[in-house]
């Protein structure tokens, strides 16, 4: 049953084109139901990016590049449909062979492993790794143990005492009937995709509980690290032990080897590319470069969507900003179509105006912040700023003439945000300036409430797509931590009525997930009423492919996957 | 001395004045320097008739008009995909985008001329402020000699030692994330004191060791042993006969150290860590302008331009100084 | 003379002692320089953040874990990356000095070469359009910021050019082992050998003119003369080899401090993978292991080569040797 629907679902996404625009027709992944790996598997595949992507221990590693390597070497029990289509598409099932069947409220998960699956050394997977593996997120520290696994029962024991985690009663494996059932403190619509991320990936149940820095353990997916030294490069190849069992959870690979090398200045890494000593690379193509791209290399380029916002944080706690007219002036006052062009033109990037980003499951149109709008009169979409009202409101606030610094990385796109943003405060009136740190530094400095930031610009990709990810990470009570570096919700906002939706939408959604994204979206209206943050934009991902490339090699959660590359 | 033609006797002084004066390259070069420098200090009185846009404010999604055309500053590209806007090119108008746009819309021309100001005014504060510092340093090592001079010594390969721009950024970083605080005093973190005191501090011990060399020949020559010997108070000795002895050699340290200090304070800028934006200095124009040499080199090349013209002029001039002072080339380290 | 020698020593290992104990000390005192929240990953829990931490001893006394960070750098050398958890960072820092010795070496062949040439030249054609045309080109190299004429480089041969025939043989920027490919080596670095040479060019051409004119004054070249040697003889056979000691002696320190990570900006906007890069990369991610390392790593080289050439001159000039 399930087979028919991931079939009919290819049929009809290969159909349509899904979301990757790309200027030519590819005839490798002409529709026929199940990938063709025959014709253009093979050959070395050469990836490059500027710096290494950290550690390669799949339950630590939290950067993105590194998570798109670990998609083709390790499964967990769900994973993220490694295919294009819709970006609010939830987990599908991989090590797991069907939907895990949901009881008790979304308290209880019942997955059902599948049968002969191997690991890289020829190990047969068994619910003993399942288990030895959600331990392990809580022994090697990794950072979702916390946030995404801690109402596991027993998991809150685990976060406090690692080494004595044993999650009993939380995950009860019966290795016979291959079932594992997880039990939850309380219901969690989300678990499935939680799963399906990164950190919940199964390795073997004798993998140490220390952070495997270079060495990568064994997984289950259809290539192998076989070396990796971020200085210089990695290497991967086939597992010879992997059978492609479904798809879309998991498809087979094209190339033999993949090669990934580190250390090249973006603008050289898009020249590499063009003159084919690269087939493809980690960062996003430079603005400067994208004119060329587009004259020269239209059929190589892949303008891919996903889950991504910009924004500025306003520190709701320290002046002025402490003011809610304040806030909402600034909200008035910027200019989207400014952040458009800095993001490169409307091909690639569009204004953003709410919290939850376009795609996203509980997105609705509402933007508050545009001519002619107000927080109970939302307009579809954002149009051009009101400085009238925000003039009006910062009057109203009596905060002009204060000092505003904007605390931004360094690096060129966004420094060139905060620019426009400190434009834009000072003709608010205020006496503003920037103030710019490299990106390592700035993220734990501008969420550490004894630095009193007051303006902290910043972006955010999602985990997973969900609203959650966006709201109540970023914004709910209970991820204001003060004084401490890992605060996500760098406004230090506090709303509980928006609080108390975002848990209604959690409840609901466990049986009707349209009426939860429902109440997601009055979260977001709620959150953007009180003008915490300033979103600004929301980019499509623009990579460059060698000519030697064939088939669709993206997807919305990884944007690109390796083992999707065919090469000639 | 006298001359030759009988006149009375013209002091070291008005001697070296002279042999400057009749150095034509040198003249010239400081001619080509004062230019410079006019040209940038002035900036705010005409920079506005060049510009009609304010430099630091980004100037995206505005327009001009140009041969009776209104267009985009940034221009889109009209490529099948529509990728990409490219900042307006060199419009060869004198007023109006002469040299072209940056990718924030600004005027490349006018942020030429203040970021000049800013560049100016940093390494010549950096090189004064290096030199006193040095001069202190290397008159006490000199003149103490012993413990002090060992440790000084030491203290400044310690400095040394540590590659120039990595003892730079390191400083840099620490002062850009939270300022400066030095006793009482409390430098902001976009102050373009940061710079300055960075390179300043850098270029220390370059400075200090041939001051502290000729302090120590000073020290044992014969003049100053006879008037130990008569008893003469030390203080009065190092004000009276090593300090005027040391000035010429001080005196041409001056513009090999500025155009030291604007080389530094280029490449500081260009690793983000020099004066902080939207303030502007050659450094931080090409470095914007690194973003932008695939489609608009100009905004690159022509604050390198710039750097090389003043930095060539000082080095120049510095030669003709040392020449007319008569002091044997000192060699100088790079960084 | 040993005696001196065990003083240079004793004061060497002072300096490289005070180097680590101000790096240690910077990265302390900057705000957001916390390891701890880096290592933990975004999003992690107090309760993690607290394990991580402790696991690290960040909660132990900064003295304890300067001792724990210099034992585990020089005596077990099992320091690792805070950024690149496995990677231990004495093993990084090997693998990157090959590529800069690769761009120091052939960059100062070609900036020794030149040098001797110009100055040669300049020296013997002294006062002539020829001595002010070659010194002013000297002045010009060291008046050019190097990431400048770096950067304007990669744009003729990487972009402007590289489909015509001048620069199609350029490969893309990075390096390429010799072990690879010799003429694949070759060809990556010629460039950036070219643009690391032209202020050195400048700097030493002039140094051995001046050294050159000065010395011609000197009665063991005028006896040379005078026994009818031709010109160019005495200029090369007895003035080079006397100008030769300043000459050799700021060769020295300048390919000390390059190999130690001073060539930062050519390898940078090469992407070289040298040690240069390393410790700026090291910097911008506020990696304290690898900034360590790598600091302690060229103060080693400067310091030593400070150290010699000033033993050197110890040796040899007894009036220095006074002055002590």
């Amino acid at each position: 049953m399930l087979r028919c629907f991931v079939v009919s679902f290819l049929i009809v996404f290969f159909m349509t084109g899904g979301a990757v625009h790309s200027a030519d027709a590819d005839p490798a992944s002409t529709p026929n139901g199940t990938f063709r790996p025959a014709e253009h598997a093979g050959g070395t595949l050469k990836l490059t990016a500027q710096s290494a992507p950290g550690s390669a221990d799949p339950q630590v590693n939290y950067l993105a590049p590194m998570l798109q390597v670990e998609a083709v070497v390790y499964d967990g029990l769900m994973t993220f449909a490694k295919a294009p289509g819709p970006l609010r598409r939830h987990a599908v099932p991989d090590l797991a062979d069907g939907q895990p069947e949901q009881l008790d409220d979304g308290r209880t998960w019942r997955f059902h492993l599948r049968k002969n699956i191997y690991f890289s050394t020829g190990k047969l997977l068994t619910t003993d790794d399942v288990v030895a593996s959600m331990q392990r997120i809580f022994k090697v520290n990794s950072p979702t143990a916390g946030p995404y696994f801690s109402h596991i029962i027993g998991g809150s024991l685990c976060l406090h005492q690692p080494k004595r985690c044993t999650l009993d009663g939380g995950v009860v494996a019966d290795k016979e009937t291959g079932t594992i059932v997880f039990h939850l403190t309380h219901s969690d619509p989300e678990f499935p995709d939680r799963l399906a991320f990164g950190h919940a990936v199964i390795l073997p149940e004798n993998t140490s509980v220390n952070d495997t820095g270079n060495n990568a353990p064994p997984g289950t997916g259809p290539y192998r690290i076989t070396s990796y030294n971020p200085n210089s490069e990695m290497r991967l190849e086939r597992n010879t032990w992997f059978r492609q069992w479904d798809a879309l959870a998991q498809p087979a690979g094209y190339p033999d080897h993949i090669i990934y090398r580190f250390g090249f200045e973006p603008e050289s890494e898009v020249t590499a590319i063009e003159n084919g000593q690269f087939d493809w690379m980690a960062e996003n193509v430079p603005l400067d470069r994208l004119s060329e791209l587009g004259q020269h290399f239209t059929s190589r380029v892949r303008l891919v969507d996903f889950l991504n916002l910009y924004y500025a944080a306003l520190n709701v706690n320290t002046p002025p900003f402490d003011n809610l007219k304040a806030r909402q002036a600034f909200n008035y006052a910027v200019s989207r179509r400014a952040m458009v062009i800095h993001n490169g033109g409307p091909a690639v990037a569009i204004p953003a105006c709410q919290m939850i980003p376009q795609g996203a499951p509980g997105f609705e149109p509402a933007c508050m912040w545009t001519k002619g709008a107000s927080p109970s009169d939302p307009a579809p979409e954002w149009e051009k700023p009101d400085m009238e009202q925000a003039r009006k409101l910062i009057t109203e606030s009596g905060t002009a003439g204060q000092k505003v610094i904007i605390v931004s990385p360094q690096t060129p796109g966004y420094l060139a945000m905060a620019n426009e943003l400190r434009s834009t405060l000072a003709r608010l009136g205020y006496i503003a300036s920037v103030r710019s740190m490299v990106q390592a530094v700035q993220f734990p400095y501008v969420q550490n409430s004894d630095n009193r930031v007051q303006v902290a610009l910043t972006g955010w990709n999602a985990d997973y797509p969900a609203a959650s990810s966006y709201l109540e990470t970023l914004l709910s009570c209970k991820t204001f931590h003060p004084h401490s570096d890992n605060s996500l919700n760098m406004s230090g906002y506090c709303d509980q009525g928006a609080d108390l939706l975002m848990a209604q939408a959690r409840a609901v959604a466990v049986k009707d997930q349209e009426a939860g994204d429902h109440l997601w979206a009055a979260a977001d209206r709620e959150l953007m009423a009180g003008a915490p943050t300033v979103p600004l934009a929301q980019v499509r991902w623009v990579t460059l492919l060698s000519s030697r490339v064939q088939g669709e090699v993206t997807a919305p959660i990884y944007q690109i996957i390796f083992s999707r590359f065919q090469l000639q | 001395m006298i001359s030759s033609s009988g006149q009375t006797t013209a002091g070291p002084w008005v001697q070296a004045t002279r042999a400057l004066i009749s150095n034509r390259s040198a003249m010239s070069c400081l001619g080509v320097l004062l230019l410079v420098i006019l040209l940038c200090v002035f900036a705010p009185f005409y920079a506005h008739h060049i510009a009609r846009t304010d430099p630091f404010i980004s100037n995206v999604a505005g327009t001009l008009t140009v041969n009776g055309q209104e267009t985009d500053i940034m221009q889109p590209n009209d490529n099948p995909l529509h990728l990409g806007l490219s900042p307006i090119g060199p419009t060869w108008h004198p007023r109006s985008y002469l040299l072209g746009a940056d990718s924030q819309g600004r005027d490349l021309a006018s942020r030429l001329l203040y970021g000049g100001r800013n560049s100016l005014l940093i390494s010549f504060s950096a090189a004064l402020l290096c030199i006193i510092m040095a001069s202190a340093v290397g008159i006490s090592a000199g003149f103490s000699g012993g413990v002090i001079d060992i440790i000084l010594s030491r203290l400044m390969d310690i400095m040394w030692a540590v590659p120039v721009y990595l003892f730079a950024i390191s400083l840099s970083i620490v002062t850009i994330t939270q300022g400066l605080h030095i006793g009482p005093i409390t430098i902001s973190s976009n102050s373009l004191l940061v710079p300055i005191f960075i390179i300043a501090l850098v270029y220390v011990p370059y400075a200090a060791r041939p001051i502290r060399g000729r302090v120590m020949t000073l020290r044992n020559a014969e003049f100053v042993l006879a008037a130990r010997s008569l008893g003469v108070p030390e203080y009065r000795i190092l004000l009276r006969d090593i300090l005027p002895n040391i000035l010429p050699s001080v005196i041409v340290l001056a513009p090999l150290l500025t155009a030291l200090a604007l080389l530094a304070e280029s490449s500081l800028s260009f690793l983000s860590l020099g004066v902080q934006a939207p303030a502007a200095s050659w450094g931080t124009i090409i470095q914007d302008g690194e973003g932008l040499i695939y489609t608009r080199p100009m905004v690159a090349i022509a604050p390198g331009l710039a750097i090389i013209i003043t930095v060539m002029a000082l080095n120049i001039f510095g030669d003709g100084l040392r020449d007319a002072l008569d002091i044997r080339e000192t060699s100088r380290r790079n960084g | 003379m040993l005696m001196s020698l065990g003083r240079r020593l004793g004061q060497t290992v002072f300096v490289l002692f005070g180097i680590s104990v101000l790096i240690f000390a910077v990265f302390f005192a900057t705000p957001g320089a916390d390891p701890t929240s880096r290592i933990a990953g975004k999003n992690a829990s107090p309760e993690t953040m607290e394990r991580v931490r402790h696991e690290y001893g960040f909660d132990r006394p900064l003295p304890m874990q300067y001792a724990t960070m210099m034992k585990k750098l020089f005596i077990t050398r099992d320091l690792a990356s805070y950024t690149n958890r496995g990677q231990l960072v004495v093993p990084e820092i090997i693998q990157a000095a090959p590529i800069t010795l690769s761009l120091v070496s052939g960059a100062a062949l070609i900036w020794v070469a030149a040098s001797v040439l110009t100055g040669t030249l300049a020296a013997g054609f002294r006062g002539t359009w020829l001595d002010r045309g070659l010194m002013m080109a000297g002045l010009l190299g060291i008046s050019i910021p190097v990431f400048w004429l770096g950067q304007v480089a990669n744009l003729i041969t990487q972009a402007r050019w590289h489909d015509t025939w001048m620069f199609s043989w350029v490969p893309g920027p990075g390096y390429i082992p010799f072990t690879e490919s010799p003429s694949g080596w070759f060809r990556a670095l010629i460039i950036p050998w070219m643009v690391l040479a032209v202020m050195f060019i400048g700097i030493y051409g002039r140094v051995l003119r001046s050294d050159l004119v000065a010395v011609s004054g000197e009665d063991f070249m005028r006896t040379a003369r005078a026994k009818g040697l031709s010109p160019s003889r005495v200029m090369i056979r007895h003035g080079l080899r006397t100008s030769m000691i300043t000459f050799v002696s700021l060769f020295g320190l300048d390919f000390a401090q390059l190999l130690g990570g001073g060539a930062l900006l050519t390898e940078v906007v090469f992407g070289l993978q040298g040690v240069g890069r390393l410790t700026y990369q090291a910097l911008s991610g506020l990696d304290l292991p690898l900034i360590m390392a790598s600091v302690m790593y060229s103060a080693v080289f400067v310091v030593l080569a400070n150290a010699v050439v000033d033993l050197v001159y110890v040796a040899l000039d007894p009036r220095v040797r006074d002055g002590r």
